[in-house]
Parts: structure tokens; C-alpha cells; sequence
């Protein structure tokens, strides 16, 4: 019975498979046919260079993705080198399918956030309750006390498509080990807190504070904020102090004891290091003497 | 003179009283998708124009004079999808060959045209329609595409203006395009019953 059911099955269907594999097999015809007639050449370096990118379509180039990229190096080889995620390997590699030399475009470039404040350190007004995205908070006035630091809704952790950016105790953290260098986050920062730094060390110091308020207010609202007090211009010329911010030159970055001395004498502690191995930054003496008076 | 009277009948049918997209909400994906820039809008109209056309008249031909012959009604469906991913896979390399610009700017939605509605619906309204006649079938078919031609150009024109309108806040992006999309609908359904 299961014989005569299965048979039944076949004769019935057997029309409909053929008719379907003759349509089938007429449409595959027409395709081969027109596909050797309308072949389009593309020049395989295009294909090549795609596969030398990382593929990872982040868009630090300036290019909707790592397709368009590829096409416009080929055009215009000035372009080469704006990969930073592929970095140098990546530059080497395409210039090699290209028949070019590349020149040292230095060392990689990493983002340095230039505030310290962590939740605890913050002065805040009032409970924000709007949109959680710092771009909305920062169009208000008084969100925190601090209108320069940073306001820890994430934008940049949004933007990070590496997961190399979190909020840590209301401060962005950069996690070294993740960060590609893409400078998505620079871009997405609406108080340009984030500063994309060419890393000559595995740690680089900086000044992780960007209020321009005088030394006395800023002292009034946040424990670990640049006072502009210049102590660090005295130790070492590669410190500038301008609108109350103490700036370092990473042009002419250089670890001597000159710096270290600077950072030592730095009396709110905002001269730290940032990067892969950076030692835990040290705490201002005004928290200390707090801790140890209670 | 009877035959033509047939023939622009169902052209002004099928492009206005039953336009798909506005009537039968078919094809509503690259409607709203692609309506951002009017000049994209109407490549992407032509392209549908040239699918609808050639794979409605394929898949009446094939539908009357092979699957009605032989009873195989029921594998109506897989015949008209099979005729229809030919006919985009044939549009895409003849874009890609003669438009590199527009194949780049179409992205995925050139392939998507496969999955678009308003193609395989119009293939399966010829054989509700009970159009008799090849030539009826290709009008119809080419009517629909310049219906579709029609009804994402005037989108297109009607959002690029919107950009520049000063629309309410919770109203910004789809919402105030979805709304756009019913008032248009809402007017082309004025046309319903006047011609068959």
C-alpha cells in the first residue's frame, strides 16, 4: 500500500519536476548567455586591496566602507595610509600590490580622554533625566557643575564599533588592548574631550583635564581638575599653560625626569598616564588629607 | 479599434485605478526605501518597469500556455518567482554593464527587486484579472511598472521637499513619510470603480 502511494505520488509529480527543471534549465541558458555578453572587466587590483583592508567598514578613511576605499586608492594612491585600524601592515601590503614605497607615517595614533573625574570627583547640580546621550545632555547648561569634563552618557562608547571604549564610574576608559585607532570616538565626543595621539610609548602622560574655568572655580566643583597653577611649566618646557589648561606638546614628546618631576609636583594630580600599562593614577593630595582626617 | 479601446483601458487600469502600490499596497519596501533622491527613485522605477514587464508577459505565457495545459496550477508561485529572479539577475548585469553609477548607488536594493511584491502580485493578478490576450498581459505588465514609476516619483518629490519643511519633532524621519504615504494613497483611491 505504501508502495502504490509512493508510485502515486511520482506519476503525479513527475510533470510538474519537469516542467519545472526545463524552465529552470531554459532560464539558466539565458543568464550564461547574457552574463558572457555583458561581462564587466574589474581590475582585480581592486579585489586584492579589499582583501589587504581589514574589512571592518568603520569609516576612518573618510569612505562609506572598505569597497569604496579600495576603489579610491587605486585612483589617487596620495589616499594610502588612512586605514588606522590596518595600520602600517596594511599600508605596507597595499603599496605592495600597487608597486609603491610608503613612507613612515609614525607611530599609531590612540585616543587620550582629557578628564579624570570620576563619579565621585564630580560636582552635579541636579539629577539629569533627559535623553541619556551626551550630545543632548551638553545642549543644557547644567548638567554637572563641570560644563568641559566628561558627561559620561557614552556617545563614544556608542561610536566604538570595537568595544574598546566603556563607562567606567561616570568616566570614559579607553581599553587599550581593543582600541584600533579608528578615531570614531573623537568624532562622536560632543565636548572633543577625546584627542587622537600619535603613541610613541606603550604609556603616554597627559594632562586629563580640559576646563577652562579659572583654577578657583574649577577647585570649587571638581577634586581632580587642572588649576592652571603652571608648577609643571617650571619643570619642563614640553608643558604650556594657556586659558587656565595646562597643555603637553606631543610633538616633541620625550620621557626625561623633567616630566616626571612635573607630573610629581602637579598638586590636584591631573598629569597622568594613559595607556596599555598605565600605573594606577595617583590620588590629589586634597582627597587624601580628606580620607585620612575621617 | 476595439482591441486598442481594450488596450488603453487596461493601461490607465492598472496605472491608476489599480496601481499597486497605492491600491494594493504592494511593493511598499523599495517604495519607502528608495524614494529618498528622485533621480534614484526613478532608476529604480525603470528597473522595476523593465522587470515587471518582461517577467509578466513570461509568466502569462508560461502560466497559459504551459501550467494551464498541463493542470500545474499549483506550482504557479515557484514558476513566476523562478521567472522573476531570472529577469532582475538579466537587469542587474545589464546595469552594472551600462550604469555603474546607478548599480553603485541602488546597492542591495537591485538584487531586492527579486522579493519586490508588486512583481510576483502583478503576475498573479494577470491570471485573476483573466486577461485573455498576450498583448493585454504586456500592456497590464508595463502599465503596473509605470504605475510603480509613478507613485515612487511623486514620493520622491514630495520627501525632498519635506526635508526642507519644518516638521514637528516626534514627527521627523518615517513617521511624517508614512503619513505622506497614506494621504497619497488616500487620494489615488478616489479613482476606485471608475474602469474595471
Amino acid at each position: 500500500m505504501i508502495l502504490a502511494a509512493v508510485f502515486e505520488l511520482w506519476s503525479s509529480a513527475w510533470p510538474a519536476g519537469l516542467t519545472m527543471l526545463g524552465l529552470g534549465s531554459g532560464f539558466a541558458v539565458v543568464l550564461l548567455i547574457a552574463s558572457e555578453k555583458l561581462k564587466v572587466e574589474v581590475d582585480p587590483k581592486i579585489e586584492q586591496i579589499h582583501g589587504a583592508l581589514p574589512n571592518l567598514d568603520c569609516g576612518a578613511c573618510g569612505f562609506a566602507g572598505c569597497g569604496q576605499y579600495a576603489k579610491a586608492i587605486l585612483g589617487n594612491a596620495e589616499l594610502l595610509g588612512k586605514c588606522a585600524p590596518g595600520g602600517a601592515e596594511t599600508s605596507a601590503k597595499i603599496a605592495d600590490i600597487l608597486n609603491l614605497q610608503v613612507s613612515d607615517s609614525g607611530p599609531p595614533k590612540r585616543p587620550i580622554i582629557h578628564c579624570r573625574a570620576h563619579a565621585d570627583d564630580k560636582t552635579i547640580y541636579a539629577i539629569y533625566q533627559g535623553i541619556q546621550s551626551c550630545t543632548a545632555a551638553n545642549a543644557l547648561p547644567y548638567v554637572q557643575a563641570c560644563g568641559f569634563g566628561c558627561l559620561s552618557f557614552g556617545d563614544c562608547t556608542r561610536a566604538c564599533k570595537f568595544d574598546a571604549l566603556h563607562i567606567v564610574d561616570g568616566l570614559s576608559t579607553v581599553d587599550y588592548d581593543k582600541c584600533t585607532g579608528c578615531t570614531a570616538c573623537s568624532k562622536a565626543c560632543p565636548r572633543h574631550l577625546i584627542e587622537m595621539v600619535p603613541f610613541r610609548y606603550e604609556n603616554m602622560m597627559t594632562v586629563a583635564c580640559s576646563s577652562k574655568e579659572s583654577g578657583k572655580s574649577t577647585r570649587a566643583f571638581c577634586k581632580v581638575g587642572c588649576i592652571g597653577c603652571g608648577l609643571c611649566v617650571k619643570q619642563s618646557e614640553l608643558f604650556k599653560v594657556e586659558q587656565n589648561i595646562a597643555r603637553f606638546d606631543y610633538a616633541q614628546y620625550q620621557m626625561t625626569e623633567k616630566e616626571e618631576a612635573a607630573m610629581n609636583k602637579c598638586p590636584t594630580k591631573v598629569i597622568i598616564y594613559r595607556g596599555k600599562t598605565a600605573p594606577e593614577p595617583p590620588q590629589p593630595r586634597s582627597r587624601t588629607a580628606a580620607a585620612t582626617k575621617a | 479599434m476595439d482591441t486598442l479601446n481594450i488596450l488603453l483601458m487596461g493601461f490607465i487600469s492598472v496605472v491608476l485605478i489599480n496601481n499597486l502600490v497605492f491600491t494594493k499596497f504592494l511593493g511598499i519596501c523599495p517604495y519607502l526605501g528608495v524614494s529618498g533622491r528622485i533621480d534614484m527613485a526613478f532608476g529604480m522605477g525603470m528597473a522595476v518597469t523593465f522587470v515587471v514587464t518582461l517577467s509578466g508577459t513570461l509568466t502569462w505565457m508560461i502560466d497559459n500556455w504551459i501550467l494551464m495545459k498541463l493542470g500545474l496550477e499549483v506550482t504557479r508561485y515557484v514558476c513566476f518567482i523562478l521567472v522573476i529572479a531570472g529577469a532582475v539577475q538579466l537587469v542587474e548585469m545589464y546595469v552594472r554593464k551600462f550604469f555603474p553609477s546607478l548599480y553603485d548607488s541602488f546597492g542591495i536594493f537591485l538584487p531586492l527587486i527579486t522579493t519586490n511584491c508588486a512583481i510576483l502580485g502583478l503576475c498573479l493578478f494577470l491570471n485573476l484579472w483573466m486577461i485573455e490576450s498576450l498583448l493585454d498581459a504586456a500592456v497590464r505588465s508595463f502599465g503596473a511598472g509605470i504605475g510603480f514609476t509613478m507613485a515612487i516619483c511623486i514620493m520622491a518629490g514630495i520627501r525632498e521637499n519635506l526635508n526642507m519643511a519644518d516638521v514637528p519633532d516626534c514627527l521627523k524621519g518615517a513617521p511624517i513619510t508614512l503619513i505622506t504615504a497614506g494621504l497619497l494613497s488616500l487620494a489615488f483611491m478616489g479613482f476606485a470603480g471608475m474602469i474595471r
